[in-house]
Parts: C-alpha cells; structure tokens; sequence
C-alpha cells in the first residue's frame, strides 16, 4: 500500500510539472493583444484609449502592462530571447539596431502604405525612425527635442541675455554661480549636468556640436580627433575647473536635476517639454527655455522619441498593427501627450497657440540628432558613459582615455 | 540476505516524501546553476543571437586580464571584511548590553531589530536621501553643529561613496549578529560563572574564559553566514549608486549585473558569477575544515 502511495505522489509531482505548460493552447474569437508601456506620471490616460479602442474594434482586446522605466529595456530583450515578447510594446529609437538584429520586429512597411493616417505624420519622423536597412518597423508615438532650461528672473536680475554659443554659455554660467549670503558658500549654480545614466544628452549637447562624431559620413570614427578631445575635456571643465555644476553632479540623475532646478540650487539645465509642467508649476514665470547654445562647429540636440514595435513573434499581427495606428492618429495621439507631457507626431495636432516650452522644441527641430544606429549605443548608455563621465569627473581617466573608450566600444 | 526486498519496499517512502523538495530544488536551484555555468563557456550576448557558441576558457581569459574584474574583486574584498567585522563588533556589544537587566529591555530587544527587518529597497533609498549632497539630513546635521561648512557628496565622489555604502550596510546587519550572539549568551550556564567566581576570576577573565569560548560555535557560524550574505548582496549598492561614481562601487555581483542587464552580456555575466562562486567556495570550504573542525575537536 504504501509502495503504491509512493509510486502515485512521484507521479503526480513529476505529472504536475509536464501539465503546468498545458490547457493554454485556446482558439478565441478575441484576438488578444499584449501591449508595455512606461510612463513617468502613474496617473495615465491610457485606460480611455483602450476603451475606445476596444469600442472601435470589437473583437480586439487590450491588455496592458505597465513595466517601470528603469528596467524596461533589459524586460523586453529578455522577453524576446524567452520567446515571449508582447505584441507591441513602446520603443526607443536607438534599441532598434538591437532589436533587429535579433530578428524581433515585424517589418511594416506593408501595413504603412495601406494605413490613411501615414500622410499626417511629421515626414522628418519618418525619416528619423526608419531603419539603416531602409525598412520602417517603428509607429511614431510622441516626440521631444531637448532644450536649454533658465531661470529668467536670475537672467534679468544680473542683466544677462540667454547664451547663443558655448563661450557665452560658460560665461552666464560663471556669472550665475553665486554665493547669495555672503558665506563663502556656493548656493546657486550655473548649470545642473546630469553626470549619472541619461546625462549622454547634456554632454552630447557640447561634444557633439564641438567636432566629435561616432561616425563621418565614410562611417569613420571621429571621436579621437584632437577638436573632439578638446570639446570632451571642455564639457570636464564645467565641473572640474569652473564648477558651475552642484558637487554632487557625477550621481545626479533625472529627479536630482530637476529638483535642483525647482529648488533654484541651478539656474540653467536641459531637458525636454516632458519636466515643462513640473518646473511650471513651482516656478511660474520664472522658468523659460530656449535652444542649446552652439558648439564649436555647429548645434547638437537630443532628439528624444518614443515609437510603438510589433514584434515578429507575435500572433496577432494585424490586430497589433491596428493598436499601434490608433495610437499614432491625430485625436488619439492627442489623447496620450496629455499624459506624457510631450508633442504630438501628427502634422495636424501642431498648434497654433504653442507655449515658450514648445517653442523652444520647434525652434530646435532642424538641428536634433540621434545617437548611431548601432547595436552598441544601448550599453554606452546604459552604462558605459555614465561610468566614464564619472570617472573623468573624479580626475581618475583623461578627456583622451574617455573618449578612446567609446571609440573602441563602437569599433567591437 | 532475505530481508533486503522488504528493506526495499519500505524505503520507497521516504524517498516519495523527498521528491517534493528535490524536484523544487532541482528546477529552481540546480538548473540554473548549470545553467550559469555552460553559459560563461558560451558566448552569449542577447541582442547577437546569430553568435551564440561555446567559446571554451575565453571568457575566463578575458576576466583574468579585464582590470574591472580586478578592481571589482578588491572591493568585495574591501566590502566583505569591512562589513563583517564592524557588524560583529556592533553586534556583539549589543549582544552584551541587552543581556544585562535594565528598564525596557524587552523593547530595546525588538526595537534592535528594526533594521533588519526593514526591506533592503527601503534601506537603500532612505540612506541616500540622508546622504544627498544638496538636501541630506546628514550633511544638514553636519552643518549645523558646524563640522562641516560645504556639504559633502557622500555618494557622487570616489573616495567616499565605497564607504558610505558601508556604513549603510553595517547598520542595516548589525542586528542578525546581536540577535544570533544574544541567543548564545543566553544559553551559557550562569554555573560556569559562578564557579569561575569561586575560583577567583576577574570580570574579564571570566569574559575571556567562559563567555568567549562558549560562545565560538555561535560567532563562527553566524560570521559564516554573514560573509556568504554579503559577498552576494547587491541591492543596496545598485540602488544607492548603480556601481558608480565611475567604476568605485563595482563589487562583483554589481558586475556580474550591469554586464548581463545593461551590457546583455551573458556569458561574460555568467563567467563573473562563477568566479565569484568558486572564491567563495574556496573560503567556506577552508573556514569549515580549519575553523569549524577545530571546534568539534
């Protein structure tokens, strides 16, 4: 008896592990499609979209999920390595070589030249999300362009105009370093840099427009130049040598930057239309923006997107593709900056009555740039640069050693 | 001879009762050890599906002449022993001192336990925020009793961020050893000091000679402990500084991470890892044979 009890609990263990894949294989009517998404502001406007949606296409179910930013990325790749990636799922612009490269993303070319809404889309976003291979496997979402932040009362009280190019920048910079009480202490500084993960964007502002390149026009690296060693060693300066930046700027991240800026420990920062509400609210008026000054040889700006993938491996290919459109037409498009904070891919959402924030976005969109299609750029931003910066920031590499370790990470 | 199939019969149940568990553990445990360990002979890096292959030893290679592997393993080092030994001291006198009769020692004795039972997500945000360099409690502290007059960024330069993460760490251990050395002092017979104080023994003679001896197995197996949690701890350093600023606060399970995280590189993340187990490996193994065998003797 006891034999027989054994025999049956090995059985039902080693049965229950074999089962535990089974009973999923159902055939619905709904077609079901799994979308990510990440958001700064919990407080959504997601779920009306859905329910629309969900109105508009019977048969079609949502289902969503919210995965946080921080680890967004590595959740996706990890996914489709699984096998299990979502249908569509909200994208970078320079995850795309990655995602490629392994074969993830449905080519959708097809579905575009069929979609009505393709015409109502900014043509330089199209240009600017198209793959190096010539095919588009991303939906526009929302768009941003980084821009200069000051602090427009501290401008007027000292008489300074908003800094055109990088000597007048380092200049204003200097002069709104200050010590306010007399003692001998600095309480405001000229500039906030995001020395932690993401502050790619400040520094590419300065070394970007000032002769670095990752890649010439003969896909030649031009990072090593000796002008692309000088423009690297004068972004150092802002915080070694000038220190118009706070002290505690190598772990300054996105919440310390803007803190600081609202807390008017930095008078100038830079960052998009996504913070514009944020600032607004705590700094009224006293908040403005304008385009990033010049560099040395020309203008640099991040050109910050989202866009929406479908994924090869998914099941539901037009249903996904439906999803992704809605998103990207006008009203809807609309729908979702209110949550995000930032601009409309759709020609006719551009409007009429734009805001300085918005101004200082359009005002910059000739010159915005995006870091190298290469399956390289996700990990120096992840965390090559930040290691770098920071280390370059502490004295502990040169300008030269920092900038031969990006080289030799795009030349792998 | 002609008991051994009734033997048989009868030892089928325990091994249907051990199923459970060994199942559990050979999913959850054994497999992606193996796992971890074919993958740091592989290359295996996830957006290159196309070049994924067994490598053999390069990766090892590579490690052993990769400086951030070098330095990554100073600072475990560095962390491991500092650590331990501040959290045994710390512990231990306060293993002592809620052993003494006071007012209150029964909220003191839950009260101890506080950080340790505090999640480590929770301990890693609240010791940054008190380390921040614009707005911290401790650097606000600082100033106003005038020690210092710029505030310091505790976590934004090299030379302090490794030991403030420490601190953190120290206070947030402490309590496990006090706990664990408390419950061992507790367990010597008030007999033995008498008849120490019979014989004559001083107050630190008789800590010497019977409150430390007696209590040894409990230090050597609660520091046993401790280093294993240690050396595999992560979460607070990742949350608090993400490894940086620049490469500073690099140990090797922080490593291990951002290669396989941030780089998606597996193989070379795996290879880290395993290094890393077969260090600790070789310390626990000699801690139990020398140490622990010493005891028993």
């Amino acid at each position: 008896m006891k034999r027989v009890i054994a025999v049956a609990l090995i059985l039902l263990i080693v049965g229950s592990f074999a089962f535990a894949q089974g009973g999923k294989e159902k055939t619905d009517e709904v077609q079901v499609v799994k979308f990510w998404y990440h958001f700064d502001n919990p407080e959504t406007a997601l779920n009306p979209l859905i329910e629309k949606f969900e109105a508009e296409n019977p048969g079609i179910k949502i289902e969503p999920e919210r995965i946080s930013w921080d680890t967004y990325n590595q959740k996706l790749l990890t996914s489709i390595a699984g096998g299990y990636p979502p249908d569509v799922a909200q994208v970078k612009l320079w995850w795309q070589p990655q995602l490629v490269e392994m074969g993830a993303l449905l080519p959708l070319d097809d579905y575009i030249a069929d979609w009505d809404g393709k015409d109502d889309i900014h043509d330089r976003i199209w240009e600017l999300t198209r793959h190096s291979d010539g095919k588009q496997y991303y939906m526009p979402l929302q768009m941003v362009i980084l821009y200069l932040y000051y602090r427009a009362d501290m401008f007027e009280e000292l008489g300074l105009a908003v800094p055109k190019t990088r000597e007048e920048f380092l200049d204003v910079a200097k002069k709104l370093t200050r010590d306010l009480n007399g003692d001998g202490i600095v309480d405001v500084y000229g500039f906030g840099i995001r020395g932690a993960r993401g502050g790619h964007d400040w520094w590419g502002t300065f070394v970007l427009s000032s002769g670095a390149e990752f890649f010439d026009a003969n896909g030649n690296s031009k990072l090593t130049t000796p002008q692309a060693i000088a423009a690297n060693q004068w972004f150092i300066d802002l915080y070694t040598k000038h220190k118009v930046s706070p002290p505690t700027t190598p772990s300054d991240g996105f919440v310390e930057v803007i803190a600081n800026m609202k807390s008017g420990k930095t008078a100038m920062t830079i960052h998009h239309l996504g913070s514009a509400k944020e600032l607004e609210a705590v700094l009224g008026d006293k908040i403005s923006a304008a385009p990033v000054p010049k560099g040395a040889e020309g203008y640099w700006t991040s050109f910050g997107d989202e866009e929406n993938a479908i994924f090869a491996a998914t099941k539901v290919p037009d249903a996904a593709f439906k999803w992704a459109s809605f998103l990207a037409e006008a009203e809807n498009n609309a729908i979702w900056q209110k949550s995000s904070g930032q601009v409309s891919v759709n020609k006719s959402n551009a409007s009429a009555d734009a805001d300085r924030f918005l101004k200082a976005t359009t005002d910059s969109a000739e010159f915005a740039g995006v870091l190298p299609a290469h399956p390289g750029v996700s990990e120096f931003v992840e965390s090559l640069w930040p290691a770098l910066m920071q280390q370059a920031f502490a004295g502990q590499i040169t300008s030269t050693q920092m900038m031969q370790s990006i080289e030799d990470h795009f030349a792998k | 001879m002609g008991q051994t199939p009734l033997r048989k019969k009868r030892d089928l149940l325990p091994y249907a009762l051990v199923t459970p568990a060994l199942a559990i553990t050979i999913a959850i445990i054994f497999l992606p050890m193996f796992q971890t360990i074919t993958y740091s002979f592989s290359q295996y890096i996830l957006y290159k599906p196309q070049e994924k292959g067994f490598i053999g030893f390069e990766n090892y290679k590579a490690a052993l002449s990769d400086p951030l592997f070098a330095s990554s393993l100073l600072h475990t080092f560095v962390w491991i022993v500092s650590i331990i030994v501040f959290q045994f001291l710390l512990g231990f006198t306060t293993a002592l001192l809620l052993n003494r009769r006071f007012a209150g020692r029964g909220i003191a004795r839950s009260l101890i336990l506080v950080p340790w039972v505090t999640p480590s997500v929770i301990t890693a945000l609240m010791w940054r925020w008190m380390y921040d360099g614009n707005h911290g409690l401790i650097n606000q502290l600082l100033a106003k009793f005038g020690l210092i007059k710029e505030f310091i960024p505790f976590l934004a330069q090299t030379s302090t961020a490794m030991g403030s993460i420490i601190v953190a760490l120290i206070w947030q251990g402490f309590p496990f050893f006090a706990i664990m050395l408390l419950a061992g002092l507790q367990a010597i017979p008030d007999e033995l000091y008498e008849a120490a104080e019979i014989d004559g023994a001083t107050k630190s003679q008789r800590f010497f000679n019977v409150t430390i001896p007696m209590l040894k197995p409990v230090i050597l197996t609660t520091i046993l402990l401790r280093t294993i949690w240690v050396a595999n701890s992560l979460d607070i350093i990742l949350i608090m500084t993400g490894g940086g600023p620049g490469y500073s606060t690099y140990t090797l399970p922080v490593y291990s991470y951002i290669k396989a995280y941030k780089g998606m590189d597996f193989g070379y993340s795996s290879t880290i890892a395993v290094l890393l187990t077969i260090l600790l490996m070789i310390i626990v193994t000699g801690y139990v044979r020398n140490i622990l065998k010493s005891q028993e003797d």
